[in-house]
Parts: C-alpha cells; structure tokens; sequence
C-alpha cells in the first residue's frame, strides 16, 4: 500500500503548487507586499524563502491559519524567541491575519541545494516521517502533516522543503519549553521518544524534499 | 497431528481480555501461550497513515474482522425459519487479529450501575414479581457493584479512560454523571473536549431538567502513563476510530496498553495464525486436557495445559464450548440446557436533527467517544411502573465521525440516490447533529446461540448459529426513549426532529452495534448458568470463559468497561486461588 518515493514527492510538490496559487489566478509575483509585512521581510525573505545559514523558516506557501497561530503564540508567550515576540506583540490582529495570508499565498521558488545528508540518515528520516517507530512508540510525521509533510492547512504546517536546521530548532523547542504551542501535547509526546540522531535524520529529510517540479 | 510440551495455561484469543489474563499469569512465573487465529499487527507499520483512513477497505470491507469467507455465522429471526450464512458483516462486526475487536473500538468506556447486577431482583422488588413479560429471562450476574468496583478502576487506569466522576463514594459530583454507582476515585484523565453539538445537547438536556454529562472516552484527552508503565497520547480527533486502528497510540487497545509488556515476558508465547479447533476433554468429561489447532499452513497441534481460558469474542466463546461439549446446550421448545441460552444485543435506535446553515457541526473532528450524554433515560433511573418494560438507553449527541462514504445524514423523503440526494448530503451534511439513543436488551426464552445444522467452516467444523429477534420489551422501550431524545432535539432549536426508534425485525444487513453478549452467562444456578461467578465453568472447572458472553442479558451502556472489570475479578480468583488449589472455586 505503499507509494515509492518518486511519485509521491511529486504529488506532494504538485499539491503545494495548487495550494498556493491564489484564487482569482494572479500569479504570486504580482501580489502587492503589505506594509506590516516589510519587517519580515528583512530576515525570512523577500519572497518568505527563509534562510537555510540562519535557521530562519521559509514562510512562503506556508498555512496561512498556522502562520497567524504563531504570530498570536509568540505573542501570548506560548511560543518563545526575543525578535519574533517583538515583532508579533507589534503587530495588530488585523496585521497578523494580513501579513499570515500574504505570505501563505507567495509561490516563491524554493532552494533545491542537494542535502549533505548521507544515504542511511535520509532514510532513517524517511522511515520516521512516512512510518514511525514500534521501538520507540512513535507515530509517523505525515499522519498530520499530510503526504510527505505537505502540510495540512491550519492544523499542522508542512515540512517538506522546510531548512533542516529550522525544523531540527522546532523540535527541540518543544522539548526545552521554548514552546508550548502543542494542544494535548502532540508534538512534545513525540518529540520526547526521538533522540538527537533521529531529530537530526527527520530534519534532514524533509529539507530534502524541497522541489520546484 | 503432533502433540506439543505441556504448558501451565493456554488462552484461546489474543484480544483485550486474552492480553490481560496472560499478562497477569505471566507475570505470576505461569508458563502461558496465547493462540491467536488472526495475524500480529502493531501501531507501526500496520496501523499508519494514511493507508489506515481507507474508507472503503475498512468500513465497507470490514478489513479488521474476523473473515467470513472461512468462519462465518448463521442467522435467522425465529426458530421455525432455516438460517442461513451472514455473508457480510454489517448489523455487528466481530474482529480478528492480534488485539482483538478492541483495535476497533470507539473507546466508550462506562461502567454499569449496582441494581444492573442484581436485576431480576431489583425490579421484583420494585415493581412486583408480575411485571415482566413471562417470555423475559433476566436473571442477576451472582456479582455484585461493589465487588466489581476496585476492577473496574483498575481497568480504567490500565486504559487512562478521560472522564468526570459523578458520584465519588457517595458524594454527588457536578459536572459527572449523578446516576452512577459511587467510583472510588476519579478518572485517571480530564475528559475530551466538548463537540458543538455536545454543547448543544447539554445545553437543552439542561434546560428540560436532565443531567448532562461527558462521555467516558478511551481516546484520551492527554498524553498518559499506564499501570503497566507504558505512554499513550492525546487524541487528534481525526474521525477514524470505530472500524479502525488508532495511529497515533492515542486509543486504548492491546497494543498501547498491554501487549508490550506481556511479549516482553519470557512466561508467555504469542502463536498467531492458530485456529483453535477445540478443548480437549479427558475420558470424564470433567477435566480439560488442552487445545487442539490448526496453524496457518494447515499443520494440526494438541497443546496441552493444566488450564485452559477462552477468550475470543463473545459469539466465539459460546461457540468453542459447543465445539467441545463442554456444559448442555440449551433448547428452547423444552427451556432446559445453558449453553446458548440468554444470548442478547443492544437495541439502537436514534435521533436527527436537522438545522439551518448557521448552525456548523464539523461532523468530521470526532473521537469515537468525545459525546454529551444523559442517563436519565438509562437502566432503571427512572420510574417504570405502567411502562411495561424494563431497561432503558443513555441518550447523547454521539458524533464519532463524518466520514465521506458512509456520513450523509439526510431528512426522510429524500430521493436514495441521484441528483436530488448529492444536494440534500451537501446541504445536511454540517448542519445535522445525530443522537444515539442506546438501548439495553433483555435475554428471552426464544433468542439464544447453538451450532448450525447445516453450514460448516473452512476447517469443517459447523457454524454458530444466532436465533435472535427483538423483544417486546425492548421495542416499547426504545418506542419511550426515543420520544424523550426527540424532545432534546426539539428543544436545542432543530428546524426538523426525526426520532428513529429501533424497529423489528432484526436484521443482520443493517449495522448496530457489535455488543453481542450473553450465551455462556454467568451466575449463581448451574441450571441457568455456565459459569459461576468466577467466569469458571460448572462443568469443567479447569476451563474459565471469559468474555461479554458471561451477561445474563445487556444493560444500557457499552459493555466493555464491564467486560475489563469482569477480566481483573475473574484472573485475581484464578491466580490467587484456582492456581493454588486448582477445582471448583464454588460448589455446585
């Protein structure tokens, strides 16, 4: 039952590019910055493509209900990092829910640089994210993040594509209380189980997902 | 055939109950192998997404239950009708597999209330020894409430069961149910979160006098650490849980709360693909000597054992003590015999509620036991004088899901198929809350379990045979509580109330429920008992039938939290007492 990698990073990228695309077909190139959204710009990008060398998240395509979700996390405190508590507790509601749909509609290119990830860890990140571990009682990734971490919008973001050191930081975040955004603890009863290597390994595999077919 | 090295214990079934006994023998230094006909399945791989949310290959090809190409059952209504082979699971849907029917469970954990136990008593005593229907045969369990009580929370703190206690020993609790039988202590996790439609349903249950309460849910509400130490976490919601498997550990079933420590064990040897042919009886008759079965490649075994628990499903248990003469069977024209006699169901009826667009149901976000329910309407909580019946239903709004291919709750007169019917699905689909309305059933002279006459299985051995069709009783009650539920449904401001109250006949081609109990029930009279309250048999005392077959007749709750509590009451007799002084733990 289940699919190859080929064609379900395929389908995955294909899903992406729908998702995306906004409804009356503009393509994203067009779509006029919002003002609130010029301070994220300095350090996500200006097409929210992130920053791989700084572990800063690539925004573009991302949920938009998810993006405006962190915004208000960052800002109650349930998520925590000095320049992104700042900018959220700036911003009014209307601008979270402004700048969260922008960049959710941005189509940016994403940045295809080959993994320095070895054969055996990507698969072992692969292993994890489509099928989980019986040994140390995790569930797989894209049971909620959707096929090959395509992401599910508004309940759980996607991974695919995403840097590797952003969603590694993520993670562990979950584990040193940095972040509390996680109803029922879904993520931190994950995350607890993995160890250094896993949360390596997952990381990387999903930042090599990344594809602009 | 070839005869295998003697054990201490063989259990027949490798489901909840079987995981449970073995795990407890085990651990007591017994050398134990459990035989499972199904295969081994686990979390991961077998239970991942999203293969695991396949629609049509679990609820429509029932993939998880026991297959009936091989092994199915016979059914007709009425003893003068010739059954014939069900085919296809609908009406109830036993499971097979490593883990047993509990993989596909809802998780509505409830326990049954003190006079449930004692019910024939109770209700001669309140109503008059002439209110039954001389056609019921209710009788009590020879157990007790309050001696079930520390097993039935040990179950619950085995499962991690999210809930709020209503009555903690004796004292009202708000925000619980206030007709329970006092618990020792509460929950071990806070209840799910509530449903719209659940706060709908409280809200008008509240206003017409009712009690609302949370639905103890198996689904938990937050990451848990059992008894036996092993992690489970929160439930997502998802909406597969009845029909599935749970991919995130979130549900409570053999695999999430057992079944890791027991493989562990060095005591205990899991064998699946094993069909238990039958239990081997000495030249007496009143000793059992061990199993005989078939492995998956058709080799036979005799494994022999100083003791010997069947734990299948309920059907399954009444039908491997006829496979092997073990107590009478029960015939119905004369009344006599026991094996067989008092099988009973539940009687499900229900309630929609169709509303305007404003009101938004989200169908889909569902465990299958995050409800808002009353018992007000359930067991005897309210005065039956007149009514004619015993029993009742809890009523609740019991969103378990909005899957695509089976959720389409449309008005009466809608067209079943075609152009007029997509659009009554479109525009019902998020603005209509379901009750279930879930009713008790009564045992009867005229339902009851025996072997086929005709039809065999795969391996030749003759089929279970259910003569069942629904009691007066329980017809008037389900005609009563269902006009109490539409009365809730009216009062949450639905702009139409379409009551369903269960019907006859019964029909196998109709899903129900799976709470088949009964036909090896338990009790105090070898003359209207197969076993004793013990779950022992009378007849063959080093065999212990555990299962829902042990009910005298079905309350108005889902019978699996009782089943766990029964497990843990019936293993502590067996491991502190039969084990040390093996024989009858009650005399005949």
């Amino acid at each position: 039952m289940r699919f190859g990698p080929g064609p379900r990073i395929a389908v995955a990228a294909l899903l992406r590019v729908c998702l995306v695309l906004p409804a009356d077909g503009s393509i994203a190139a067009e779509t006029p910055t919002p003002p609130a959204a010029a301070a994220c710009r300095d350090c996500h990008g200006a097409g929210g493509e992130g920053n791989a060398a700084g572990g800063i998240p690539r925004l573009a395509g991302q949920s938009a209900g998810y993006l405006e979700q962190e915004l208000v996390d960052y800002s109650s405190g349930n998520r925590t990092n000095p320049i992104m508590q700042k900018f959220a507790k700036a911003l009014s509601e209307r601008d979270r829910k402004t700048v969260s749909e922008y960049f959710a509609s941005l189509a940016t290119p994403y940045d295809v640089a080959r993994s320095t990830a070895n054969a055996a860890e990507l698969s072992r990140g692969r292993e994890l994210a489509q099928q989980g571990s019986e040994a140390k009682r995790v569930q797989a990734c894209d049971n909620c993040h959707g096929p090959d971490g395509a992401g599910v919008p508004h309940a759980a973001p996607f991974l695919a594509g995403q840097y590797s050191g952003y969603v590694a930081s993520a993670l562990h975040s979950f584990l040193n209380g940095s972040r509390k955004n996680d109803p029922g603890q879904l993520m931190t009863s994950v995350v607890e189980r993995l160890d250094d290597a896993d949360i390596a390994a997952v990381a990387d595999y999903f930042s090599s997902l990344a594809s602009n077919d | 055939m070839q005869r295998l090295k003697a054990v201490d214990v063989v259990v027949i079934g490798v489901g909840m109950v079987g995981s449970i006994v073995a795990k407890e023998l085990a651990t007591a230094g017994y050398r134990v192998v459990g035989l499972e006909r199904g295969q081994p399945r686990f979390t991961v791989p077998e239970f991942q997404g999203p293969a695991i949310h396949d629609e049509l290959r679990f609820d429509i090809r029932k993939a998880l239950m026991q297959d009936n190409t091989r092994e199915p059952m016979t059914f007709r209504n009425h003893a003068s009708e010739t059954a014939l082979p069900i085919r296809r699971w609908e009406s109830f849907l036993p499971g097979t597999g490593l883990g047993g029917s509990m993989v596909h469970w809802n998780g509505q954990t409830y326990r049954f209330q003190a006079n449930d136990f004692e019910l024939a008593t109770w209700t001669r005593a309140r109503y008059g020894r002439n209110f039954l229907d001389p056609e019921v045969t209710i009788q009590d369990w020879g157990v007790t409430y309050d001696e079930l009580e520390p097993h039935y929370d040990r179950f619950e703190y085995l499962l991690g069961t999210s809930g709020k206690a209503g009555n903690l020993r004796g004292k009202i609790q708000p925000g619980g149910d206030p007709h329970e039988s006092p618990r020792s202590r509460e929950y071990p996790t806070p209840p799910q979160k509530e449903h719209f439609s659940g706060a709908m349903f409280r809200k008008a249950a509240t206003n017409l006098g009712y009690h609302a309460f949370p639905q103890p849910s198996s689904n938990l509400s937050q990451p848990y650490t059992n008894t036996e130490g092993i992690k489970l976490n929160a439930c997502v919601f998802c909406g597969f849980c009845e029909r599935y498997a749970c991919e995130h550990f979130a549900k409570s079933v053999p695999q999430t709360i057992i079944l890791p420590v027991l493989l562990a064990n060095a005591n205990f040897e899991l064998r699946t693909g094993c069909q238990v042919q039958r239990i081997n009886l000495d030249s007496t008759k009143k000793q059992a000597t061990g199993v005989t079965y078939i492995d998956a490649a058709g080799n036979e075994f005799e494994q022999p054992a100083a003791l010997v628990i069947t734990a299948t499903f309920a059907l399954n248990n009444v039908r491997m003590l006829l496979l092997s003469g073990i107590g009478k069977p029960y015939e119905p024209g004369t009344g006599k015999g026991v094996v067989g006699r008092n099988y009973a169901y539940q009687t499900m009826s229900s309630v929609a509620s169709f509303f305007d667009d404003d009101v938004i149901v989200n169908p889909f976000m569902a465990s299958g036991a995050s409800g808002t329910l009353i018992n007000d309407f359930a067991g005897d909580n309210f005065d039956h004088s007149g009514l004619g019946f015993v029993g009742g239903s809890f009523i609740g709004a019991v969103n378990t899901n909005g899957r695509p291919i089976q959720y389409h709750p449309v008005p009466p007169g809608t067209p079943a198929w075609g152009k007029d019917w997509k659009r009554a699905v479109m525009k019902h689909y998020n603005h209509t809350v379901m009750f279930s309305v879930h009713g008790s059933s009564v045992s009867t002279r005229r339902n009851y379990l025996d072997l086929d006459p005709t039809y065999r299985d795969a391996w030749g051995q003759p089929l279970l045979r259910m003569t069942f069709d629904f009691p007066q009783n329980d017809l008037k009650m389900a005609d009563f509580v269902t006009g109490k539920a539409v009365e809730i449904g009216k009062a949450m401001g639905a702009k139409q109330v379409v009551g369903a109250p269960r019907k006859a006949p019964y029909t196998t081609t109709q899903y129900q429920t799976t709470h088949n109990t009964g036909g090896a029930v338990m009790g105090g009279d070898p003359q209207t008992s197969v076993v004793n309250r013990y779950l022992q048999s009378w007849d063959v005392p080093n065999v212990f039938v555990i299962g829902a077959s042990a009910y005298p007749q079905n309350a108005s709750w889902n019978p699996t939290g009782t089943l766990g509590a029964l497990t843990y009451w019936s293993i502590d007799a067996i491991k502190n007492r039969y084990m040390r002084n093996p024989g009858r733990l009650v005399s005949a």
